[in-house]
């Protein structure tokens, strides 16, 4: 797993590639707080996960979401995902965390 | 060994309604789509190859209740559950073809649905058999008194004659049981949980993991269960909810869910996983859904050998 730091207007992106499983969540969890404090200190409201690169995540990934957007909410930043594959968005659906989160088509329409 | 299920839901007990038998009967009709059957054998034939479990069956509604043969004399039972009492009939039955009396129990913990079958277990009057509770909890006899005194029972424990014994379990000990090794794993529920790991003399192994919450903010902690659970034979473990349910809503109540325990497993390199302890607001479809949505969650995630995913219902035997 690796993941990289952007930016749009009005968001912080944080493009995932790779598998996010046991071996891999403690580093995605870094990331995913790197991302929230970068939101935090240039005043973005929303960080936006792309998920394009993801091969799958399991279900330490998705609890590491679940952390983040605690995280988040206590930041003041809203968590969002963008671009799943078809592999994860069964997985989205297989745990009901797509009635969690926000999940976009692409990284520009995500909010 | 051979582990048989008798109670498999969580919480309450449950049973189907006329209107759920009535839409069982009417949808196997027109699946049959006019077929005439020659005699019943036929006609169970064609329930059994054609029609979905949820469909032809039911998963059931008894409270956690679960038999393991292990090639000893005595009987091995996991909670006392509602499915307690068709365990004690079914074991009267086999007492009397000659089985020796002699009941080791296991107690997952305390809570009402894991001990409501025990005042209707039958051998429990016999003077001849011999009931040994074995606990990770040292309340355990304060528990099952407590259900029998007069404001809830109208038969006091005190009336009960066979001879029993409570044993309080050491975690992290291995505890030998008429040559069956247990070990016990503290669990995050309510007044606290005990998982079991079952070794029997042929080295099949065998875990029982129910009413086990796998904490969001702790899943380091998960490196111990992964251990406990290492390659097991079959792991039995508490599928109550959804992930996402599990994290929001019902945190904190103590269950787990169906993704987490694949994960857990294949972690541990498991070889079969029982989902177990269902949601009782859950109808058969809903179970089976659950079924066919795990067994799709292991193939996509699944980095090494496949792990069986099966789904306890009261009256499935599975054989290792």
């Amino acid at each position: 797993m690796n993941y990289s730091l952007g930016s749009r207007e009005g968001a912080i992106i944080v493009a995932v590639t790779g598998r996010v499983d046991e071996s891999s969540w403690v580093a995605f969890g870094i990331g995913l707080g790197e991302a929230i404090e970068k939101a935090r200190e240039t005043g973005v409201d929303c960080v936006v996960i792309d998920l394009a690169g993801l091969e799958y995540m399991s279900s330490r990934g998705l609890r590491v979401l679940t952390v983040a957007r605690r995280d988040g909410e206590e930041a003041g930043v809203t968590i969002a995902l963008a671009s799943p594959n078809e592999v994860m968005r069964e997985i989205l659906s297989i745990s009901r965390y797509d009635k969690l989160f926000t999940i976009s088509e692409t990284v520009e329409a995500a909010r | 060994m051979l582990v048989r299920f008798w109670g498999t839901r969580g919480s309450l007990p449950v049973a189907p309604t006329a209107d759920a038998i009535q839409k069982k009967i009417a949808r196997a009709l027109l699946a049959a789509g006019g077929r005439r059957f020659a005699d019943v054998r036929e006609a169970e034939k064609f329930v059994e190859s054609e029609l979905s479990f949820a469909a032809g069956g039911t998963y059931g509604g008894a409270t956690p209740c679960v038999e393991l043969e292990a090639g000893t004399e005595s009987y091995f039972i996991c909670d006392m559950g509602s499915g307690l009492r068709q365990f004690g009939l079914n074991s009267m039955r086999r007492n009397t073809a000659g089985h020796p009396k002699t009941y080791n129990f296991f107690l997952s913990h305390l809570h009402w649905d894991h001990i409501m079958g025990f005042p209707f277990f039958v051998p429990a009057f016999d003077p001849e058999a011999v009931i040994r509770i074995h606990a990770g909890h040292p309340d355990a006899e304060t528990a099952l008194r407590r259900q029998q005194e007069e404001i809830s029972f109208p038969v006091p424990f005190d009336w009960l004659r066979a001879s029993f014994e409570f044993v309080t379990l050491t975690t992290g000990q291995m505890h030998e049981v008429d040559g069956v090794t247990v070990e016990t794993k503290l669990q995050h529920h309510s007044h606290g949980s005990y998982g079991y790991r079952f070794t029997s003399a042929d080295g099949k192994a065998v875990i029982y993991s129910t009413d086990s919450e796998h904490k969001v903010e702790k899943m380091a902690a998960e490196a111990a269960f992964i251990h406990f659970f290492r390659e097991a034979d079959l792991v039995i473990c508490d599928t109550m909810y959804s992930l996402a349910d599990s994290v929001s809503m019902k945190e904190d109540w103590g269950h787990s869910s169906n993704i987490v325990a694949v994960d857990l497993c294949h972690e541990a390199k498991a070889r079969t996983l029982a989902l177990f302890h269902h949601e009782p607001t859950y109808d058969d479809e809903d179970i089976e859904r659950m079924h066919q949505e795990t067994v799709r969650y292991e193939e996509l995630t699944r980095d090494g050998d496949p792990l069986r995913v099966i789904c306890a219902y009261d009256g499935l035997e599975v054989r290792l």
